[in-house]
């Protein structure tokens, strides 16, 4: 029973990291109806982003997650304005953009090669590397800190869509966008907002994660892989959806390599099996999305 | 008009004449490296290391008077694309070629080397099996295999009696290769491998590996992962689940990243190495290499210096570039490098193309987050 909790801590800070990306690809395909698979790498920008800051310019650690979110922002923003609004004024069909992100995808990844050596770099943890025992729970600082934060995000951003003005223009354009824009919802502006918000979602999942798998220019398309199976499971319309998908799919994960007795090999195609089965048997996820329309 | 065509004239025979000259002038060598892929932590370095050798050997006056000319072709870590990029150096003239990428793209490179009777070979790869699966004979590898880590390991390990070991290792080609080496060395020195797990690239967590490894008990944990960020993440899930059986690491322990990337983690942590920083020969490398380069060298870059200087004593014996002559006198090598322990030299036994002497690794210790002395070499009785 004490190792099932400290595995469940240790699978709930996972999946929260997969929540927190699959919530990128959902705060910009809810109003957008695009798949921004660079999401992992946006994660990537801010691994090397909390490294730089911590190790380089040596920001005390809740200064230096402010900048990077910051910056995180300007990236998503300068994202949206070169690989998507000229081809969204000009009229392409969606999977233009998806394809131009991708391209931005390989963007980042050399970019970020070609200015660190592709060693690992240490991102900090939030309180150092320690353990806290909560009663049975035991665990990681970072651990516990990755769920608290991810709780945090989570309940701000359904907040957001459920309590404010500006939430329910984001949640009118991804049910009608033509409705939306005859209501005199500024759809330009939704789109930039939604990739500046995914951008510093992304770039959150990959401070906190970076702390355990350090900065390197490889951890991109994992992270985005987790993300988009977690988005699929939860429902690719939902707030919670995302959070749930991300936990159901590292506890899946995580409780196959520690129970399941089959070779260590099989356990990583655990993710991959629920993605199908999902995909065939329930493609809205667990929870599916308000009715959308146009 | 006369003098006007006999100057043309003239230029052409200039011309002609100059054109084999200038072929002859550089001696070509072909590298096959990573500039993008999985290997490129790997092969980013080891290029280095060739490229500072080759930068030696053309200030102490090159090969047979002429200088060496390094074709560099990036295969991104990919069979295919190795093979092609093989094709591409000779067709370049190449008359050696050095693979760094990956083993199964090394692997793939072979078959045009075979075709086309052109020598490679590769100083860093430690796929045992890069010299068996094709029997090329225009091939030799010279870095240290993967069973020739593990029978180290164990040799070092031998005094301490362990019955029961746990393997970790991770889901790259290489870290499953010198896994199945790890387990069958082992395994043969009759210790039980009671604990398996894999460490899939990407993954966010090792504490349900090492939870497994922790109920299994072993007397010690022996890691065939070639992952750094991965090997990082299992070594922080082993300090927080208090894990206390001994470590006993791959060569990829061995990269000087460990002292900043596990800052902490590593006190204890024993290490399989080709690189002894006591020798002489290691001293002056690194301050021959800082002093051309800017920085401080490490053993990968010691791999691919060694690898160029090889290839350059081969082509000196040989006394020309024809590559039938470059291949008898490359496996017929007798050097002495910078890697390996203390006296080792490079020698392929017969009908061997391995030249990685099997007594030349050592066991190295990490002290507080240093890289530290060598406690054990050779491979003894295993």
């Amino acid at each position: 029973m004490r190792d099932f909790l400290e595995l469940a801590v240790s699978a709930a800070a996972s999946g929260c990291v997969y929540g927190l990306v699959a919530l990128a690809y959902l705060l910009i395909m809810r109003p957008t109806g695009i798949v921004n698979f660079a999401v992992g790498e946006w994660a990537m920008l801010g691994a090397f982003g909390a490294y730089v800051a911590s190790s380089v310019v040596q920001l005390p650690y809740a200064a230096g997650v402010a900048a990077v979110l910051l910056a995180m922002v300007a990236a998503g923003w300068l994202t949206e304005r070169i690989a998507v609004r000229p081809l969204v004024e000009r009229g392409a069909p969606v999977l233009a953009p998806i394809l131009a992100l991708l391209g931005m995808l390989v963007v980042f990844r050399e970019s970020i090669s070609l200015m660190f050596s592709p060693d690992p770099y240490p991102v900090p943890y939030a309180f150092g590397f320690g353990r806290l025992e909560l009663g049975p729970l035991a665990g990681s600082y970072q651990s516990f800190f990755i769920i608290a934060v991810s709780l945090v995000v989570f309940a701000a951003t359904w907040l957001f869509f459920e309590r404010t003005l500006a939430g329910k223009c984001f949640e009118a354009v991804a049910l009608n966008r033509r409705a939306a824009a005859l209501m005199g919802i500024n759809l330009a502006r939704v789109t930039t907002l939604s990739f500046a918000a995914g951008a510093a979602v992304a770039g959150l999942a990959g401070v906190v994660a970076g702390a355990n798998i350090s900065a390197h220019y490889l951890m991109g398309v994992p992270l985005a892989i987790q993300g988009f199976t977690a988005l699929v499971v939860g429902g690719v319309g939902r707030v919670e959806g995302a959070l749930l998908g991300g936990l159901l799919l590292a506890f899946a994960e995580q409780l196959t390599i520690r129970y399941a007795p089959i070779p260590a090999g099989y356990a990583q195609g655990v993710p991959f099996l629920l993605l199908m089965l999902f995909l065939l048997l329930r493609p809205t996820g667990l929870l599916s999305a308000r009715e959308r329309s146009g | 008009m006369r003098t006007s065509k006999a100057i043309a004239g003239l230029a052409c025979v200039l011309a002609v004449a100059l054109v084999p000259a200038q072929a002859q002038e550089t001696i070509k060598i072909g590298v096959i490296t990573d500039k993008v892929g999985p290997a490129k932590p790997y092969a980013e370095p080891i290029t280095q290391g060739v490229e500072f050798g080759a930068r030696e050997i053309n200030a102490k006056g090159g090969v047979l008077g002429r200088k060496i000319e390094l074709l560099i072709e990036d295969d991104q870590g990919k069979p295919d694309v190795s093979a092609a990029m093989a094709r591409k150096l000779v067709d370049s003239g190449a008359a050696f070629i050095l693979s760094v990428s990956l083993t199964p793209a090394t692997q793939q490179a072979q078959t045009v080397s075979l075709a086309t009777k052109t020598p490679q070979m590769t100083p860093s790869n430690s796929g045992d099996t890069l010299t068996t699966q094709i029997d090329n004979p225009y091939f030799w590898q010279t870095g240290p295999l993967g069973s020739i880590q593990i029978a180290t390991l164990l040799s070092y390990a031998g005094a301490k009696n362990y019955k029961r070991a746990a393997l970790v290792s991770d889901n790259s080609d290489l870290g499953q290769l010198l896994a199945r080496f790890f387990k069958s060395g082992l395994e043969k020195a009759g210790i039980q491998v009671v604990s398996e797990e894999l460490i899939s690239r990407g993954a966010t967590s090792a504490d349900a590996q090492m939870q497994k490894v922790r109920a299994a008990n072993p007397d010690v944990l022996v890691s065939a992962g070639v992952l750094t960020a991965e090997n990082v993440l299992m070594l922080k899930s082993y300090r927080q689940l208090g894990l206390k059986m001994p470590l006993l690491a791959s060569y990829n322990f061995s990269v000087p990243v460990y002292m900043s990337v596990a800052k902490g983690l590593l006190n204890g942590v024993t290490f399989v190495d080709a690189y002894d920083p006591a020798k002489p020969e290691i001293k002056a490398f690194e301050a021959g290499y800082k002093k051309a380069m800017g920085r401080e060298p490490f053993n990968l870059h010691g791999y691919g210096y060694d690898g160029i200087h090889l290839v350059a004593d081969a082509i000196r014996r040989a006394g020309s570039t024809d590559k039938e002559k470059i291949k008898s006198a490359m496996q017929a090598t007798n050097y002495a490098g910078i890697m390996g322990a203390k006296g080792m030299r490079y020698k392929f036994p017969a009908g061997k193309r391995t030249g990685f002497d099997p007594n030349g690794m050592v066991v190295r210790l990490y002290e507080g987050d240093r890289q530290g002395r060598v406690v054990h070499v050779g491979v003894g009785k295993y």
